[in-house]
């Protein structure tokens, strides 16, 4: 019972409305045993684990025996997976029977299918298969994912993304499929953009994690850059440097570390190297397509009309060079990811260009920006300020490490001053506009279409000084932190309010 | 959608689910609590032997379990009710904690049918429908026939219309 790999997904059949259940029962690609082995592997780490603690017991036999039954059990359960996997792919719907004791059975109408995803890991390259994946928006509360084809052949992939395209447009299908050839990209990323890009992911929670683990195992691990030991083993052969690192205990830290920062930037390039290498985005009739990879390739469509809010993010350092990251919050999410990152390192006017391929403002009209109430900054420092000054008296009087907590709050209410600085907003073009953040600086772009509901919240401190809090409700996301335009004067914010319920025509 | 399209939900009355879903819920509460109870068996034997509380916790999970498998059942299918009309699903359930859900077809995401092997063994199943959105996106209605359930979800089939037109 071999799947029929040559059929394309039929998508003549479009005119017909018949129910998938009359459609050709498919089933996954035979592969899939072996492409479904790796994800079975990366889940059973705490059994690997157990494996090299038995193995360094020199217990052979009992790592041979643990190895052997899981290996077993495995191949067992992907064939009864792949035994029990059929799927329909019918004029309007996908049907998925699944499951050995439980069985469930899933219709997903095309008409729900917010993007297509098409995945390939190394083996699934290889092979010419892909992992299909349809979203509709409704995985946003549960955890397990709408649609998943484990692994199917590749041009069944694109067959059958084609024929969800060709579903949605109502156009024929073979005006689609050729648009492979056709028009530039939109937005593409060539090596040295993805290396700067990998630059600017210099991750501080690696370092952080780096540095707890060598301060934690570094004795035992013969590891730690932040001891004199390390670097005079290091310095044995080169005598000279040795009297320096012993004579200079501060060396032996800084040293530690550059080694920690070069670790940050290597693991940030790897990072980025193996997730945007290639990157290429294109418009579609439609609505975007995004490709990307270096060992993994996915390559994601998201329907424009499924967008609900833009935002654009940048750094210090990315501001000084002019770039910008550009992200789309849609129905669905970007695999686990929340938002789809259309452009990871863009400059402004690219990124202005693909929004503007969406028929979407980049920003508003010039001299329309209006800026938060400055109580933004005084209710905090007035908040603030009984406790910090407790604490210098009591730094003062009884334990001067306590004055520390006051400095903390100075500096929580200058961070907050930068921030009050650089936010505003802005309701033009139909859509709210709202920027924020001192040292990553983003705006969100929302058309006031897309708005689903509009809170004005108040705490009683926020209260005391007049000012309160717009909540804007939009539809899907995750990723994103909500939508808000904080510190707003009361009379203003309900003012906003008006405004944006006239512009949304609820 | 204009309100005067919309059916007046209350005017079409509640159905009951099928009488063997009540043999589901049994099966599953005896399958919890019948291992519990021979635990706190043991347990009053072994460790309470010569204690005041002897023999309390065999009664207690006795009274749960008894009410769990024999009495609850009958309750909890008696408050189970649904009713399909053109436009929505509406599912009502419980007492204590009542819940009157209705979906909208208009947002139902996509529709699964679910069988277990206690569905499987008493001839029932589950519809679950999924909504968009990230609260309370997952509407389950247990204990329908299989015939039912497949039923409607291919009437919400029908009524699932592209929003693209």
């Amino acid at each position: 019972m071999t799947p029929d790999l040559a059929a394309p997904a039929a998508p003549t059949a479009a005119t017909a409305a018949s129910p998938a259940a009359t459609a050709p029962a498919e089933r996954l690609h035979p592969l899939y045993l072996v492409t479904g082995l790796g994800k079975a592997l990366k889940g059973a780490w705490g059994l690997i684990a157990g494996i090299a603690v038995l193995g360094s017991q020199g217990r052979w036999w009992l790592v041979a025996l643990v190895a052997a039954g899981f290996v077993i059990l495995s191949v067992v359960s992907l064939l009864l997976n792949w035994l029990k996997f059929e799927y329909r792919v019918g004029a309007d719907e996908l049907r998925i029977d699944s499951g050995f004791l439980s069985r469930n059975s899933r219709a997903i109408p095309f008409d729900r299918v917010t993007d297509v995803d098409l995945e390939q890991g190394p083996l699934h390259r290889l092979f010419g298969l892909a992992r299909v994946r349809l979203e509709t928006g409704a995985s946003a509360g549960a955890k397990d994912e709408d649609g998943v084809l484990d692994t199917i052949a590749l041009d069944r992939a694109e067959a059958l993304r084609d024929h969800i395209r060709a579903r949605r447009v109502r156009v024929s299908p073979i005006a689609i499929g050729i648009d492979e050839t056709a028009p530039p990209p939109l937005f593409a990323m060539n090596s040295g953009r993805v290396a700067t890009a990998g630059l600017f992911n210099f991750s501080l929670a690696v370092v952080a994690g780096l540095f707890g683990l060598s301060q934690t195992f570094g004795d035992v691990l013969g590891f730690d850059p932040f001891e004199r030991s390390f670097w005079m083993s290091l310095a044995e052969r080169s005598g000279s440097l040795r009297e320096l690192v012993v004579a200079h205990q501060y060396i032996a830290v800084i040293g530690g570390a550059i080694v920690l920062v070069v670790l940050g930037i290597a693991t940030g390039m790897i990072r980025t190297l193996l997730r945007d290498y290639g990157f290429r985005l294109d418009r579609t009739e439609t609505g975007l397509r995004r490709r990307r990879g270096l060992l993994t390739l996915t390559d994601v469509t998201v329907p424009a009309h499924r967008v609900q809010a833009a935002i654009v993010a940048s750094g210090p350092v990315r501001r000084a060079f002019a770039w910008c990251e550009l992200k789309l919050q849609s129905l669905a999410m970007d695999g686990a990811k929340g938002d789809h990152v259309v452009a990871p390192l863009a400059h402004p006017e690219e990124a202005t260009a693909i929004l503007g391929s969406l028929g979407w403002p980049a920003a508003p009209s010039t001299g329309s920006w209006s800026n938060v109430s400055f109580a933004y900054v005084t209710s905090l420092a007035a908040l603030l300020t009984p406790p910090a000054l407790v604490a210098v008296v009591v730094g003062l009087l009884v334990q001067p490490l306590v004055s520390i907590w006051a400095a903390g709050a100075v500096v929580a209410v200058g961070a907050r001053w930068l921030g009050w600085r650089q936010t505003r907003y802005s309701l033009s073009n139909d859509a709210l506009f709202v920027e924020q953040g001192w040292w990553r600086r983003r705006r969100s772009i929302l058309p006031t279409r897309n708005i689903q509901s509009i809170d004005i919240t108040q705490s009683a401190w926020a209260r005391a000084f007049g000012i309160c809090t717009l909540h804007l409700g939009v539809a899907g996301g995750g990723g994103f932190s909500a939508h808000r335009v904080p510190a707003l004067p009361r009379s203003e914010g309900e003012e906003l309010r008006a405004r944006l319920f006239a512009a949304t025509k609820f | 959608m204009t309100p005067e399209t919309v059916p007046d939900h209350r005017a079409v009355a509640l159905q009951p689910v099928e009488p063997g879903y009540r043999n589901v819920l049994r099966l599953g509460a005896a399958t919890f609590w019948v291992p519990l109870f021979i635990g706190s068996l043991v347990v009053n034997w072994l460790a309470l032997a010569d204690t005041p509380v002897f023999g309390l916790p065999p009664v207690i999970v006795g009274l749960i379990a008894f009410s769990g498998i024999v009495v609850a059942p009958n309750r909890i299918y008696r408050r189970l009710g649904f009713s399909v009309d053109g436009a929505m699903l509406r599912v009502v359930r419980g007492w204590l904690f009542h819940v009157d859900t209705i979906v909208p077809f208009v947002r139902v995401q996509h529709i699964d049918v679910k069988r277990g092997p206690l569905d499987k063994l008493f001839g029932t199943a589950t519809l679950v429908v999924h909504t968009a959105g990230t609260h309370n996106s997952i509407v389950s209605l247990p204990g329908l026939s299989p015939d039912t359930a497949a039923t409607i979800r291919d009437d919400i089939r029908g009524l699932i219309r592209s929003d693209f037109e």
